[in-house]
């Protein structure tokens, strides 16, 4: 199963890939396209997603059994420890899921 | 010149088998929204993954927009215009195959005796499970074909009760024996006719070059539907029913039931693409040649290329709508 995030993406983007794969929630992609099909359709995001942000979370043959990719502007990095596939923020951003000390 | 980045190429589509087998819309609008097709009716708005789908049925009551059949054909997605719960169809847009790979295959395993009665050989074989029909002709093979189907007339009858005389069919007139099971079975194979046309279309294989059955614009359909008879249309009009319509309902929802119509994607495609033959689907623009097997197609072969307009001009009516944005002419 792949998984594709899409946030902040330009016009016609998230419609454009309601024809691969089903939209569950706003920007948020279900589907099964086959290796080809993702990397081409990843192709096409990376180009075309600008200021937004595309997530690409897909099956793959390591000891987590998935694998991930990122593109546009202001993205949390995915970090490789060894195999092991974390995500990286950005040291600028504040977490946005912390409340602010009252 | 708009940008149409959204065009696919013939490698972002699924093949046929990656397929969801189809979608059946009826009282629905489908139209273009952002670059996705979209079925919109009074209840809500869908949008259809189109590349996932070989076949879009679209029932009565259904609208269609140019923008949604451009993407449609985009996604390689059949668009097969059918009667109530798919009976019968109309019509049928371009199929999901791009090339001609499939329908090649069938002419040329329907051109050639030893190749032609391998595959009715399978279709038979595929009617009787565990037997080995590998050495019989034609002739024996229709005469067993026959025997298993009045045996399961007879079963179903016994089973169920209803009378049973045998089964009285006119060509062309499928409804003149008069008795009740026989209408029934008429009108149920009707929509599993409408059915497996449908798939064939959908694959892009030629719905009139039969293997066992010859002659007819349909003959492969009938080659196909009479795989699913015995398990699907035989049982359900010896039930006793007595409406035609009772009979597609209860076929359409034994298809759903036992998912039919992935069954029929997998059997036509085994019985025209014998082990070992693997048909990817490639869309080629050639052009045909006696030695050379083909040349690039798009290219001008003429010494002098001649740029006549003659042809350009073809005589045709056109109706246009007035633009949009012009004022509307008073009365």
């Amino acid at each position: 199963m792949t998984v594709i995030i899409l946030i902040a993406a330009p016009e016609g983007l998230r419609g454009h890939l309601t024809r691969w794969m089903v939209e569950a929630s706003a920007g948020v992609f279900v589907g099964n396209p086959s290796r080809r099909i993702r990397d081409r359709l990843w192709e096409l995001l990376a180009t075309r997603i600008g200021d937004g942000q595309a997530i690409l979370i897909e099956p793959a043959a390591n000891e987590q059994g998935w694998a991930v990719r990122t593109a546009g502007r202001e993205r949390w990095q995915p970090v490789d420890f060894d195999g092991l596939i974390l995500s990286a923020r950005p040291k600028t951003q504040p977490n946005e899921n912390s409340h602010r000390p009252r | 010149m708009p940008d149409i980045w959204w065009k696919a190429d013939p490698r972002d589509l699924h093949r046929l088998v990656d397929r969801v087998s189809s979608v059946y819309v009826e009282r629905s609008h489908l139209d273009r929204d952002e670059n996705a097709i979209v079925i919109i009716n009074k209840r809500q708005s869908v949008r259809v993954p189109a590349s996932m789908v070989a076949v879009m049925l679209l029932g009565p009551g259904t609208r269609v927009t140019h923008g949604a059949i451009r993407l449609l054909a985009d996604s390689g997605t059949t668009v097969c215009w059918v009667g109530e719960q798919g009976v019968r169809m109309y019509a049928a847009g371009l199929g999901p195959s791009r090339g001609a790979g499939l329908l090649h295959q069938q002419a040329w395993l329907v051109t050639r005796p030893k190749e032609r009665l391998a595959v009715a050989r399978s279709m038979y074989a595929m009617r009787f499970p565990g037997e080995d029909v590998s050495g019989l002709t034609m002739q024996q093979l229709r005469g067993r074909e026959g025997t298993r189907v009045r045996k399961i007339y007879r079963a179903h009858a016994a089973r169920t009760g209803v009378p049973w005389n045998g089964r009285d069919y006119k060509p062309g007139d499928a409804f003149a024996a008069g008795d009740d099971l026989n209408r029934l079975l008429s009108a149920a194979n009707a929509a599993l006719y409408g059915i497996c046309h449908a798939v064939i279309i959908g694959l892009g294989a030629s719905p009139g070059l039969g293997f066992v059955h010859t002659g007819k614009a349909t003959s492969f359909v009938l080659d196909i539907a009479d795989l699913y008879k015995a398990e699907y249309t035989i049982p359900l009009a010896a039930q006793g029913l007595t409406e035609e319509r009772d009979a597609r309902l209860g076929l359409r929802d034994l298809i759903a039931r036992h998912k039919l119509l992935g069954r029929i994607v997998t059997d036509v495609k085994a019985l025209l693409t014998p082990e070992g033959t693997d048909s990817e689907d490639h869309e080629a623009n050639l052009l045909w040649d006696e030695h050379l097997g083909t040349v690039p197609g798009g290219t001008n072969y003429a010494a002098h290329a001649d740029l006549s307009p003659h042809g350009m001009t073809d005589n045709h009516i056109a109706v246009i709508g007035p633009d949009p944005d012009e004022p509307d002419p008073t009365p």
